[in-house]
């Protein structure tokens, strides 16, 4: 679902202060392409996590913005493997 | 469902701060995002996490040890978790394929099979395509209207927002790569970067600047001009000011986020005109008192 910042914003239970910090951060990053910024259900459920991790877990700024990046590293290479596993499947049938 | 107080390991007598402890701990172990691929955490976490709110809450954990309400009394509403989008194409802005970009310069097997499954993929989004734009000091507080030309010819029309800040990343979905089947474009990730000005600098919101004024303002005083990246404003400099003198010039700022704007403050800084000037040294060979103040010692600036 595409969404527009105050739908966002309800979703995620943020403040309106809080996401323009978490964008700077680069922690999230909003869709641009109309007037608008949109954001996705993507959005939302990683804005669940760097709550979490703030809330929760207590790990601060500097901490969120490591698990991020490290996160964000371990996605790409499971995409990468994934695919991998997949071609190795259609090379042994 | 478990008792609570076995899930998080605590005895029923343990203080919040315990509690708080244990939920830590073990939250952190489990939380599915923390282990994408571990499809048992998610119901450990999910267990640990509705045990915490019913231990987290006095008056809950009350009726709990009452026997008033049981361990489900406590649900967490559903959710989903970022690891179920994060490889899907809506979390695919946010991958980072550094941890392996290693292997695909690889010239071996792997990397082969690595790079046929990029090609090979059908119905697959198209990638993310990264530019970078530079613009102007100025374009970056008013917002600016920019084509950035590609490297394959083409065009992309990029709106920069007003206020936006160096190293800012626009999002411009399905301006990316055309992907195969119904895979749908990837989006174009666009890193602005704003080149300095030699008058400007940003602090935050506020703008700041060195305004060189001349010896006869700073004594007399007067209305000057003075830049802003929205064009020039006049400023009245006071009688006697001095070289470091800030000035405040309300909401001529980057604009903000919430609305409204900074503002710009203009450091003063005092300039003789070039060169030896007769009537100038004459005045000042007169002046006593200006000859007798020293600016280096302690308590005279």
């Amino acid at each position: 679902m595409i969404m527009n910042k105050q739908e966002f914003l309800t979703n995620a239970g943020l403040q309106v202060q809080t996401l323009e910090l978490w964008l700077d951060q680069r922690w999230l990053i909003a869709d641009q392409a109309s007037d608008e910024m949109t954001f996705s259900d993507a959005d939302v459920a990683r804005a669940r996590l760097i709550r979490d991790l703030k809330g929760d877990f207590g790990v601060n700024d500097e901490g969120v913005d490591v698990i991020l990046h490290l996160v964000d590293q371990l996605h790409g290479l499971r995409g990468a493997f994934e695919q991998l596993h997949r071609n190795i499947k259609e090379l042994s049938r | 469902m478990r008792n609570p107080y076995e899930v998080l390991g605590v005895a029923p007598t343990a203080l919040p701060a315990d509690i708080q402890k244990a939920y830590r701990k073990l939250a952190k172990k489990l939380h599915p995002d923390l282990n994408p691929g571990d499809k048992a955490a998610e119901e450990k976490f999910k267990e640990v996490a509705s045990a915490y709110d019913l231990l987290a809450d006095a008056e809950k954990r009350r009726r709990f040890d009452a026997g008033e309400i049981d361990a489900t009394g406590a649900e967490r509403p559903q959710h989903h978790f970022y690891r179920d989008f994060a490889t899907s194409d809506e979390g695919r802005s946010y991958q980072d394929n550094s941890g392996f970009a290693d292997f695909m310069d690889a010239d071996d097997a792997l990397a082969d099979l690595l790079r046929r499954g990029e090609r090979a993929r059908a119905n697959r989004r198209g990638r993310d395509l990264h530019y970078s734009l530079p613009i102007d000091f100025a374009e970056s507080i008013t917002g600016a209207n920019k084509r950035l030309t590609l490297p394959d010819g083409g065009t992309l029309d990029v709106t920069i927002p007003p206020g936006l800040v160096d190293g800012q990343i626009l999002r411009l979905r399905g301006k990316g790569a055309p992907g195969t089947g119904e895979g749908g474009s990837g989006d174009a990730l666009i890193e602005v970067e704003v080149l300095p000005d030699r008058r400007f600098a940003r602090e935050g919101d506020d703008i700041s600047l060195e305004l060189p004024i001349s010896l006869s303002e700073a004594v007399l005083g007067g209305r000057i001009r003075v830049p802003t990246p929205t064009g020039d404003v006049t400023m009245a400099v006071p009688k006697g000011s001095n070289t470091g003198t800030i000035m405040r010039l309300k909401g001529k700022g980057a604009p903000r986020r919430g609305g409204g704007h900074g503002d710009q403050f203009a450091k003063l800084k005092v300039v003789l005109p070039k060169g030896p000037d007769p009537e100038l040294e004459a005045f000042v060979s007169k002046w006593d008192k200006g000859k007798a103040f020293n600016p280096r010692e302690e308590g005279t600036s």
